[in-house]
């Protein structure tokens, strides 16, 4: 088993139960609770509350740590991962949250494709000559992944420029055939419409003359003739409307629950004033004009397709999930299932995000709007407000598996705290004096109150005389080969905006058989020892803010006393099981 | 770059050059470089305008090496290291032409052919008795199994998947192959007198 590197985890207060707005409840059996709870940090709760130091931010108007929880996030640009170009939010309503110029992303293993123009010939001038005539680039123009050589010649796609791939793709269909637009479609049907006598008004179930009956139609031209159909009929029933309301009012075919319904899809274009006259029923499309699909439900060809191309030849569920929504599939039976049929993945814009204190409303981090760079305006980390904690082992006895505690023998280890602030902190540390969880080791903070100095410009320590050693003061007393005695009531080492003290620990053991209970089996994770610790910091403040502080300085008046407290859990490493 | 010194001193220690000097058979217009390691018993034999980068590793211990002709041997590629069967075979590895066995890749010997105009890529692993199709693919770090086929035109990705090549430019591969070589033949001092 790995050994474990201590580990120091911050409790954001935002999922404290005590400032979950209990508080108006007034029971005071819950609240002498909760001032005598400690932080469990084997709860199930407790995986959603803890972070690294690095994880939290912090709100200076409300004094508070801000988790990336209880954060109001807010979008500053939309922009393509790939191309860098920053989309306007308005194009993202009409064109969607993908990349729209030429960014594509392989469908077989999403690697970023590449376009690429097909050299005509490739003739087969080999080392000696290396010809000085490459091809101009001109030819029809591919997408290629260099990664798993997958291009766009596998789905029959070939593209005439070479920028803006995006619009050519939308227009083509796989196999390389131009999709037909509503529009196209229109207008094909009045040229073919000229001959033929009106609107197919009688219904002619056996319409095998007309060729097109069963046409395959898009998504989109489906539905457009579907739309056109409908409303056509509405049209029609409104015109001769029978007495009979009310009754056939809620079938499929009710005209008034059908404009309804359209209403509500198109816009409440259709809705017109006559259609309060209640109109009697209407037919159904009937032909691919009017939007009817038939479904064939003959497979052979998908089942040809298989026995070629195998398993191998089948996308993966990922696959298809990725896949795009193309307006110009053949929707009837959902997507195809083939490898041999996927089409690139434009690139999914991105966001990059400001964050809010959702309590004061101020911004807590901003990034640059521009997308190019990677800077903040403005960002608030809570290592810049709260000191850092590093864990040192000091005095560890021999444990039988290396890098493991012994169960049962006091372990010591260094608490290093760094201010960050340019105020002195007073620190007050309070752990319970067993861990809670069934394995209850003990702890002792030595020293669980002190001062640290405040932090001063680092170039400031830095060009001071560097022997000048007095700063760095060492308690305890000293012994002549350099060990020391971690006394109690006393901090171990001090530095310029640092303090170490030691807590001591005796971890339980973890063998079975001393435990009373029904003896469950070793959790995941249960011989880590991990001390819940209650941090209590206090500084003083030029009172310039008019809503911080929670008590007024005696002393002077124009100095504030602030305090943050929070709980943290600190990770000390493995109990040895032997 | 400051020129202060002109040679360019590598980070690794120097090539091992112990064990037995194999027999080799070397066609007049290969480049080898001075660096390369050659060892084993079994005959080695390089066919015409390939290529061995500087620190490429050949080892014939575990069965005859040949090379085709216009192969690229990358830096710190190696050919012929016993598998873990340890098996002794006496054809180790058999690389077809136009084959480009890249950066830290290795082709374990035992009867492993790998077919023409097949890449290797950075880091990959081609198994004892592998026998890799022609105009394959192997992307970086894959890692084939001993003793698997793959068929013509596989490329074999993202942890193991396989596919189809289908985009038929094995002919322009050839083409770059060549002009590769044709450049690599200028940058690579050969020295193969060292060898024989």
């Amino acid at each position: 088993m790995a050994p474990l590197t201590p580990y120091t985890y911050i409790q954001c207060p935002c999922s404290d139960a005590s400032t979950l707005g209990r508080q108006a409840d007034g029971d005071s059996p819950e609240d002498d609770d909760l001032d005598d709870r400690t932080f469990d940090p084997r709860a199930p709760r407790s995986n959603y509350s803890l972070y690294p130091l690095d994880y939290l931010n912090y709100c200076e108007d409300c004094q508070q740590i801000r988790c990336p929880r209880c954060v109001a996030e807010e979008i500053v640009t939309y922009f393509c991962p790939n191309c860098l170009f920053e989309v306007p939010s308005s194009n993202l309503k009409s064109e969607g949250n993908r990349c729209t110029r030429s960014c594509f992303q392989c469908p077989v293993c999403i690697g970023p494709l590449s376009v690429t123009s097909i050299e005509s010939q490739p003739d087969p001038n080999l080392l000696a000559a290396p010809d000085g005539t490459p091809a101009p680039h001109s030819g029809p123009y591919i997408l290629t992944c260099s990664y798993c050589n997958w291009s766009s010649t596998e789905i029959g796609i070939k593209f005439d420029k070479s920028n803006s791939i995006h619009a050519q793709l939308a227009k083509l269909n796989n196999g390389g055939t131009a999709r037909l637009t509503a529009k196209d479609h229109k207008e094909r049907r009045k040229e073919g419409s000229h001959g033929l006598a009106g609107p197919p008004a009688a219904p002619a179930p056996t319409a095998a003359g007309n060729g097109d009956d069963n046409e395959e139609l898009d998504v989109e031209t489906q539905f457009a003739n579907l739309k056109s159909f409908y409303q056509s009929q509405l049209a029609d029933s409104t015109a001769g409307s029978s007495g009979l309301a009310g009754l056939t009012d809620l079938g499929f075919s009710s005209p008034t629950s059908l404009s309804r319904i359209m209403s509500i899809y198109t816009g409440g274009t259709v809705h017109d004033r006559r259609a309060k006259a209640r109109p009697g029923t209407m037919r159904e499309a009937l032909s691919s004009d009017e939007g009817l699909q038939i479904a064939s439900l003959d497979e052979s060809s998908a089942i040809r397709e298989l026995h070629e191309a195998g398993y191998d030849g089948t996308i993966s569920t990922e696959q298809s999930t990725n896949q795009p929504p193309h307006l110009g599939e053949v929707y009837l039976h959902g997507s195809s299932r083939f490898a041999s049929s996927l089409r690139p993945i434009p690139y999914l814009l991105r966001t990059k995000r400001s964050k809010r204190c959702p309590v004061c409303r101020h911004i807590i981090s901003k990034p640059e709007a521009k997308v190019a760079t990677t800077r903040f305006r403005i960002k608030l980390v809570a290592s810049a407000y709260i000191p850092t904690i590093t864990i040192r082992p000091l005095n560890i006895p021999s444990s039988p598996i290396p890098g493991t505690l012994p169960p049962l023998q006091p372990s010591q280890f260094i608490l290093t705290f760094q201010n960050p602030r340019f105020e002195t902190i007073q620190v007050t540390l309070a752990t319970p004096a067993k861990t809670p969880g069934r394995f209850a080791s003990k702890v002792t903070v030595l020293c669980p109150q002190f001062e640290i100095d405040a932090n001063t410009d680092v170039w400031d320590e830095a060009l001071k005389d560097s022997s000048d050693k007095t700063k760095i003061r060492r308690r305890g007393a000293a012994g002549e080969d350099g060990t020391h005695q971690a006394e109690a009531g006393k901090i171990w080492e001090r530095g310029r905006n640092w303090v170490s003290i030691v807590v001591e620990v005796v971890p339980a053991s973890l063998r079975m058989d001393l435990l009373e209970a029904t003896a469950n089996p070793l959790k995941e994770d249960e011989d880590v020892l991990e001390i819940p610790m209650f941090v209590r910091v206090e500084w003083e403040v030029e009172a310039g803010g008019d809503e911080v502080g929670t008590a007024p300085g005696r002393d002077r008046e124009t100095k504030e006393r602030c305090e943050l407290a929070y709980w943290c859990v600190l990770g000390f490493g493995r109990v040895s099981q032997a | 770059m400051s020129s202060s010194s002109s040679k360019r001193h590598s980070i690794l220690p120097p090539t091992s050059t112990s064990g037995p000097k194999p027999p080799v058979q070397f066609s007049s217009s290969i480049t080898i470089a001075d660096s390369t390691v050659l060892t084993g018993s079994n005959p080695i034999l390089i066919s015409s305008e390939s290529v061995l980068h500087p620190r490429s590793r050949i080892d014939s211990l575990a069965g005859r090496i040949s090379i085709g002709r216009r192969c690229i041997i990358h830096e710190r590629a190696t050919l012929g290291s016993v598998g873990t069967s340890g098996r002794i075979t006496e054809r180790g590895v058999t690389l077809g032409d136009y084959v480009t066995v890249e950066v830290g890749a290795s082709v374990e010997a035992g009867d492993t052919v790998v077919g023409e105009g097949t890449v290797v890529g950075v880091g990959a692993k081609i198994g004892a008795g592998a026998v890799i199709g022609r105009n394959c693919t192997i992307t970086a770090r894959s890692v084939i199994a001993a003793g698997e086929v793959l068929r013509d035109n596989t490329v074999v990705y993202s942890n193991g998947m396989r596919r189809v090549d289908r985009r038929g430019v094995a002919e322009l591969r050839k083409k770059g192959q060549a002009r590769q070589i044709g450049v690599l033949r200028m940058m690579i001092p050969s020295n193969p007198g060292k060898f024989q």
